[in-house]
């Protein structure tokens, strides 16, 4: 197999990855600031079953949790999971991502200090209205760098779609490895993952820079 | 009366922080509260202000009752749209300014009467311009806090409660986060505002200030009001040892 039917054979699969990593994102960006809200609630039961969740998803392999989400169903009610895969695989990254968002954004929301929410009540906003046009707009500009991080490591996690057996381009590279007992296509899939987070990093970076203008 | 509190009374974990003050402002009134750290002063604004809840009492502003203690001792307030209202009467001027940091100045001033008053972004930006002429920083309508000392600041955050154009100002120790060098700014900007007979009332630690400019004074310690007056007997000719006391400090 010559390296240019190897790229082209894994292309498919580095489109699959691009597809988990913008479902994954756009998923988990706001079901995190759901749970990060949830966690300030004025409940105590909400607060201790956000807690006990974010716990349970920090505590265990983002791994076995893929595994969980796509076997789960079969074992617990004995559904047929045959077009489960795909939609296993994303409720997986989604649930994983939400959670260290939010704690990313709780973070975030903790460090604003409380003068600005004392102004902006005496200035008679609302509470959604403080959130929405003081808080939020800060919490981003100050979260941005840990963001960040998380996006980057979560172009690397899509390899573990492997784990289903999903044919993204890890999957595929660790195949064509094995049947043409040869390295270059994890060397393919390097360069891959490698150029992918310089792209997103590229942008991220300009997203920050545009919050420049102030401090 | 512009504002009227009676029978304060406040608690934080068991200690009483104010028991049982009251006092009123009328209209054109401007009062100094003094006293020593932890005599209630600032507490008793942000009582006024709604932004601590009274364990006891009533605070009236333009006559409507905003918090009152019924007959079983329970003290209610009205509903969280009412209390919205009670606010557009008063603004309150911070020590540390609590400018929002990604606003540009103007926006500063124009964003809260634009979203909460529904003003015209015409109207709301001719105001807040005539506003920052008036504190001498019209040319910073464009810059954002970040890049002001720290007296244009809290010259930006008055011009900011102004703009909402209440009955009433209350200052929290305006200059206390100030260098002196800045503190004449701020202190000449108030000034002007007393002269235009603007009411406010004034949490300091400004002693010849307080003299210069309040119609009345109040001096607080340990949760209550032990004196007041004009200036005058306050200042040259207390009544109270513990006034006496406090004034002792600042003639050394």
């Amino acid at each position: 197999m010559t390296l240019e039917t190897m790229i082209i054979t894994m292309s498919s699969g580095m489109l699959e990855a691009i597809k988990i990593f913008t479902l994954t994102l756009a998923g988990a960006l706001p079901f995190g600031m759901v749970i990060a809200l949830l966690k300030k609630s004025r409940f105590f039961v909400i607060r201790a079953i956000v807690s006990a969740y974010i716990s349970v998803i920090r505590g265990t392999p983002l791994m076995l949790q893929l595994l969980a989400w796509y076997f789960g169903p079969y074992y617990l009610f004995g559904f047929n999971i045959g077009n489960w895969r795909f939609p296993a695989l994303i409720m997986g990254f989604i649930c994983n991502y939400s959670a260290y968002f939010a704690e990313i954004y709780r973070g975030g929301i903790e460090s604003i200090p409380v003068g600005q929410y004392e102004a902006a009540e005496v200035l008679g906003y609302t509470p959604a209205q403080t959130f929405n046009r003081i808080i939020l707009p800060q919490v981003i500009k100050r979260i941005m760098p840990a963001v960040t991080n998380e996006i980057i490591t979560l172009v690397k996690d899509t390899s573990l779609a492997f784990s289903l057996a999903y044919a993204e381009v890890f999957s595929l590279a660790k195949q064509i490895s094995a049947s043409q007992a040869s390295f270059t296509p994890f060397v393919i899939a390097g360069t891959f993952y490698f150029v992918a987070n310089y792209v997103v990093e590229f942008i991220l970076k300009r997203i920050e820079k545009s919050m420049d203008y102030y401090k | 009366m512009i504002l009227q509190m009676n029978n304060i009374q406040k608690q934080f974990d068991g200690l009483e922080v104010l028991k049982d003050i009251s006092f009123g402002v009328d209209s054109g009134e401007v009062v100094s509260i003094i006293g020593p750290s932890g005599s209630g002063k600032s507490t008793l604004l942000r009582c006024a202000t709604f932004l601590e809840t009274i364990d006891g009492g009533e605070i009236q502003y333009m006559g409507e009752k905003a918090v009152h203690t019924d007959e079983s001792g329970r003290t209610v307030y009205v509903n969280q749209k009412e209390l919205r209202r009670f606010r557009s009467y008063y603004g309150l001027v911070f020590q540390q300014f609590n400018l929002f940091p990604h606003y540009s100045i103007l926006r500063n001033l124009i964003d809260a009467p634009m979203v909460t008053q529904h003003r015209s972004r015409e109207e709301a930006t001719e105001t807040a311009m005539d506003l920052l002429t008036k504190m001498g920083i019209a040319d910073k309508a464009d810059a954002y806090p970040f890049q002001l000392s720290g007296g244009q600041q809290q010259r930006v955050a008055i011009a900011r409660a102004l703009a909402m154009k209440p009955e009433i100002l209350f200052f929290d120790e305006p200059t206390s986060a100030l260098d002196p060098e800045l503190t004449g700014e701020v202190l000449k900007v108030i000034r002007q505002l007393a002269e235009e007979n603007m009411t406010m009332v004034v949490v300091t630690h400004e002693m010849a200030f307080a003299k210069a400019v309040s119609n009345r004074v109040l001096f607080m310690a340990g949760g209550v009001v032990v004196e007041q007056g004009t200036p005058e007997q306050v200042f040259d000719n207390p009544q109270e040892e513990r006034t006496k006391q406090f004034l002792r400090v600042f003639e050394r």
